[in-house]
């Protein structure tokens, strides 16, 4: 049967009120997660039982039960389901997927509108780094003085993990999920992104994900921090079963996200946009993504290794048996490092967008801003072994893996020039968004030449595993990462709420962050350089002025975080209704109106020039249009402007 | 692209003094930033007890003074940026844009230059480190070789030559000093922070990592590497005597020199 014989086989254009699917939403998704959840922890019971594996057999089972049988209820699969019965989704069922005339009640459902996604990806980034903030406060509460006995090790132990995992998934898609959902299509002269059900799809597994990340804390907890070191991994209570399983689910929502936006970046432009006149931003999400496509599949082959030996018996990673946990190592860090600038580059590359605007200049060099970032896409997958020089694996490439290393910087500078060099002689609004790309000059610049300090095979293998390290990470990625989505919230929050981001609180929180932040992570550098290892419940007393500072400066940035936070719901529900183009950007999402139809574009705009024009004369019309460089954008560009 | 426009934006002052105002703030962000790496990070780490340390400490110190000035350019950029263009207010239609600038192909090539540069000078100075670390020990008297084993979460070090087994370190000043580290369970990593050496101890495989204490002293051993519930607590003391009183040491744990 081809798929024409199923169209012809649908008796009705408009099936009788979509039947069940109608009924969906999250509601029904959690109470069919339960229900599923508590059968496959009985059958898992039923398999195993007495078995050496039995708690781990039971608890991946169960969140796995809990994982499916969530998406099940939310409707996540109807679309497929449908097809396959010969039933396919007609016109009208398509539009109520979209969440068309739904009111709030879509942001509860499995929709489909890439802008209703957008703003969902941006309360769960929301919801993650408070979860991963709170764990931040309580671990630094821990550590104002040497001994001051307010966690036990067990707790401290699972929260520096749950605290790095929760902040390394929330900043993985901190600006791609947010922003790369809602501005990108608009961005590009979309109606929307190339695969709706699979953004939908990519959204619902990280709420699927959630519950089963935080189940750890009431499994034993995870003793291994974040990066889930073997053997330590293969040893630890059943908490370890809900981190590999989190992960692997997390893994699955990043490769449909990376397809789906990869699609959507590269088919989908506009008429005339060639990839000369698409916006720096764009560039910056498309790198993001297509750099976590390759690396991601190594953590989940990692945790899926993993996965065999706790729950199988198997024995990859455990010695006496054969295994070899180097191998986790290398695995881990093939993610690991091209993760890195998976949250820095679109950070970045929107911070360059937003730059242009508030200092009303082109984009100093594009072609450089380009360059630098397919330079550092390509250079990340060289480097993982710099985090392990101190392990003692294949000493013979340190000298290498120095070598690749140290290039990125050559790329990185790149970058700074681009943002210099629009800032030069620009007329600079010092408004929130454009601080935020000051504070990332000031943060990157030094998360940067630390990085270098860690690059050096000889210092290295003084510095690894101390507090130095964790400071330098935070200056990349919460100094210029998270500064960057800042950036990008408050630059694009017009547009995505309607409404103007109150200017006041979000310059309070600016300065408490800031500050708090610079504070924090210098008392942190002092403690990694006076030799204070990382991971650490207490420390020698020889630490404590350091780490006094430290706490005092987390508190700081909590404190501003919670006025960000505050600023956001209030301007959110009742700020002043922003214009449609409040800061004069030549972007097109800035061209359509608030709120934003739920096609975007009542006609799609053709472009003539790209969106950098600033105090240039407009591109004459009989200009000739070049001929774009990549196949997959042919179909989209015609010979002449219209 | 890379259209390239002088501006003709001369509003106040030429671009010559533009120019001077900038170096001279760089200048200034350049020295403060030297003199900041030539003595925080030094006095942070404090003396050191090895030549491994002793060169770590330069490294730090070199790299720190080379990154002054490449600071100094961003932060002299971001500085000057807010004294002289920064607007008034909040932008309205129909303001003047700022100059037209898309590139210079001048500035970009010597940007690109430069750091390039300062890479490949990184680059060579990080090898020759790390020969001469490598070669630390493989010069000189015969090195003391220690086995040392990481177990959850005690150190324990045997002097396989002098038929010892201690829970405390202690080392002859002078003499070079190899170490071979494994781990009885999970992964340790083996520091000894005065002495800027650190391997990780893996079980089921032996690393190993060599250096000259050349400083008496009380030092420390740590755990580097997150190894489960008591990983804070691992570490011990590492003592660093003269020769005399290292084979006293030695006798008295019945051992022989
Ligand atoms: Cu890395
Ligand atoms: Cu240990």
């Amino acid at each position: 049967m081809t798929t024409a014989d199923i169209y012809k086989t649908d008796p009705s254009p408009v099936a009788p009120h979509g039947g069940i699917m109608r009924r969906l939403n999250v509601g029904t998704g959690i109470i069919a997660g339960i229900v599923l959840a508590v059968v496959a922890n009985v059958l898992a019971k039923k398999l195993a039982d007495g078995h050496t594996h039995e708690p781990d057999v039971r608890a991946v089972f169960t969140m796995f039960g809990w994982a499916v049988g969530f998406l099940l209820g939310m409707g996540a699969f109807t679309g497929p389901f449908r097809w396959l019965v010969g039933r396919d989704l007609t016109h009208a069922d398509e539009l109520f997927l979209a969440g068309k005339d739904q009111g709030v009640g879509r942001y509860f459902r499995f929709t489909t509108d890439h802008k209703v996604v957008g703003i969902q990806y941006l309360v769960l980034v929301m919801v993650m780094l408070g979860a991963g903030g709170s764990m931040a406060m309580l671990i630094r509460t821990d550590l104002i003085s040497p001994n001051s006995g307010f966690l036990g090790p067990q707790t401290y132990n699972s929260l520096v993990g749950l605290h790095g995992l929760t902040m390394i998934l929330a900043t993985i898609i901190m600006v791609t999920g947010p922003f790369g959902n809602f501005v990108v299509p608009l961005m590009i002269g979309a109606r929307d992104m190339a695969f709706p059900r699979l953004n939908a799809l990519s959204f619902w597994l990280l709420v699927a994900m959630l519950p089963i990340l935080y189940s750890a804390a009431f499994l034993g907890g995870i003793p291994m921090g974040w990066v889930g070191y073997t053997p330590i991994a293969d040893q630890g209570p059943p908490g370890v079963d809900a981190y590999m399983m989190a992960i692997l689910v997390f893994a699955v929502s990043t490769a449909v996200a990376g397809m789906n936006i990869t699609t959507t970046i590269v088919t989908m432009r506009a008429r005339g946009m060639t990839w000369t006149r698409t916006p720096i931003f764009v560039y910056g999400v498309l790198a993001s993504v297509v750099l976590a496509l390759p690396a991601f599949p190594f953590f989940m082959a990692a945790e899926l290794l993993l996965f065999v030996d706790r729950v199988m018996g198997g024995g990859f990673y455990v010695p006496n048996r054969g295994g070899q946990p180097w191998l986790y190592q290398n695995l881990f860090w093939l993610m690991g490092h091209p993760e890195v600038y998976v949250i820095l580059i679109p950070a970045v590359t929107a911070l360059m967008e937003l730059t242009a605007v508030f200092a009303r200049k082109p984009l100093f060099s594009f072609r450089i801003a380009v360059l630098s970032i397919i330079a550092i896409v390509g250079l990340s997958a060289t480097v993982w072994a710099h985090h392990m020089f101190a392990s003692g694996w294949a000493p013979d490439l340190n000298g290498p893996f120095m070598l690749t290393t140290e290039m990125i910087s050559i790329p990185t500078g790149g970058l700074f020039l681009v943002i210099l060099g629009t800032i030069w002689r620009g007329r600079i609004w010092t408004a929130f968004p454009m601080m935020c790309t000051y504070a990332m000059l000031w943060n990157f610049i030094i998360g940067g030449i630390t990085g270098i300090y860690l690059s050096d095979v000889p210092l290295d293998y003084q510095l690894h595993g101390s507090m130095f390290v964790t400071a330098h990470f935070h200056y990349t990625l919460m100094g210029a990462g998270l500064t960057g989505a800042m950036g990008a919230l408050g630059y694009w929050f017009p547009k995505m709420t309607g409404r103007m981001l109150g200017n006041t609180p979000a310059f309070v929180s600016f300065w408490l962050v800031q500050i708090g932040f610079n504070v924090t992570f210098l008392g942190m550098f002092m403690v990694g350089l006076q030799g204070q290892p990382r991971r650490v419940v207490h420390y020698d007393a020889s630490f404590h002025t350091g780490n006094t500072i430290s706490t005092l400066g987390a508190y700081c940035i909590g404190i501003g975080m919670l006025v960000l936070l505050y600023d956001v719901i209030s301007s959110w529900r009742h700020g002043d209704l922003a214009p449609m183009n409040p800061w004069g950007a030549k972007t097109l999402e800035w061209t359509v109106p608030n709120p934003i139809p739920l096609e975007n574009f009542a006609v799609l705009p053709v472009v003539t020039e790209d969106a950098y024009g600033y105090g240039e004369e407009p591109v004459p019309e009989s200009e000739p249009e070049p001929v774009p460089a990549s196949a997959g954008a042919e179909a989209d560009v015609p010979g002449a402007p219209a | 692209m890379s259209v390239e426009t002088t501006p003709a934006d001369r509003q106040g002052r030429s671009r010559s003094e533009e120019l001077k105002t900038l170096t001279i703030l760089w200048a200034i962000f350049t020295v403060l930033g030297v003199i900041f790496a030539l003595i925080v990070p030094h006095h942070l780490m404090g003396p050191s007890a090895s030549n491994t340390m002793t060169e770590v400490e330069r490294t730090f110190t070199m790299f720190s003074v080379a990154s002054a000035p490449v600071a100094a350019v961003v932060w002299a950029l971001a500085v000057y940026s807010l004294m002289r263009w920064r607007r008034r207010g909040a932008w309205k239609e129909g303001d003047p844009d700022g100059p037209p600038l898309r590139g210079h192909g001048m500035t970009s090539g010597i940007w690109i230059f430069l750091s390039s540069a300062l890479c490949l000078f990184l680059l060579i100075w990080g090898l020759a480190a790390l020969s001469k670390v490598d070669s630390a020990a493989a010069s000189g008297a015969t090195p003391l070789e220690i086995d040392v084993t990481g177990q959850q979460w005690v150190w324990t070090f045997s002097y396989p030559s002098q038929g010892v087994e201690s829970d405390q370190l202690v080392l002859p000043v002078n003499r070079p000093v190899v170490f071979k580290v494994t781990s009885d369970d999970v992964i340790h990593s083996f520091w000894l922070p005065e002495m800027g050496i650190k391997v990780d101890a893996n079980p089921g495989v032996t690393t190993s990592t060599s250096t000259v204490p050349d400083r008496l002293g009380l030092y420390h051993v740590r755990c580097a590497e997150l190894c489960g519930l008591l990983h804070a607590d691992m570490e011990t003391n590492a003592r660093v005597v003269t020769s005399d009183d290292f084979d006293t040491w030695i006798a008295g744990q019945g051992g022989h020199a």
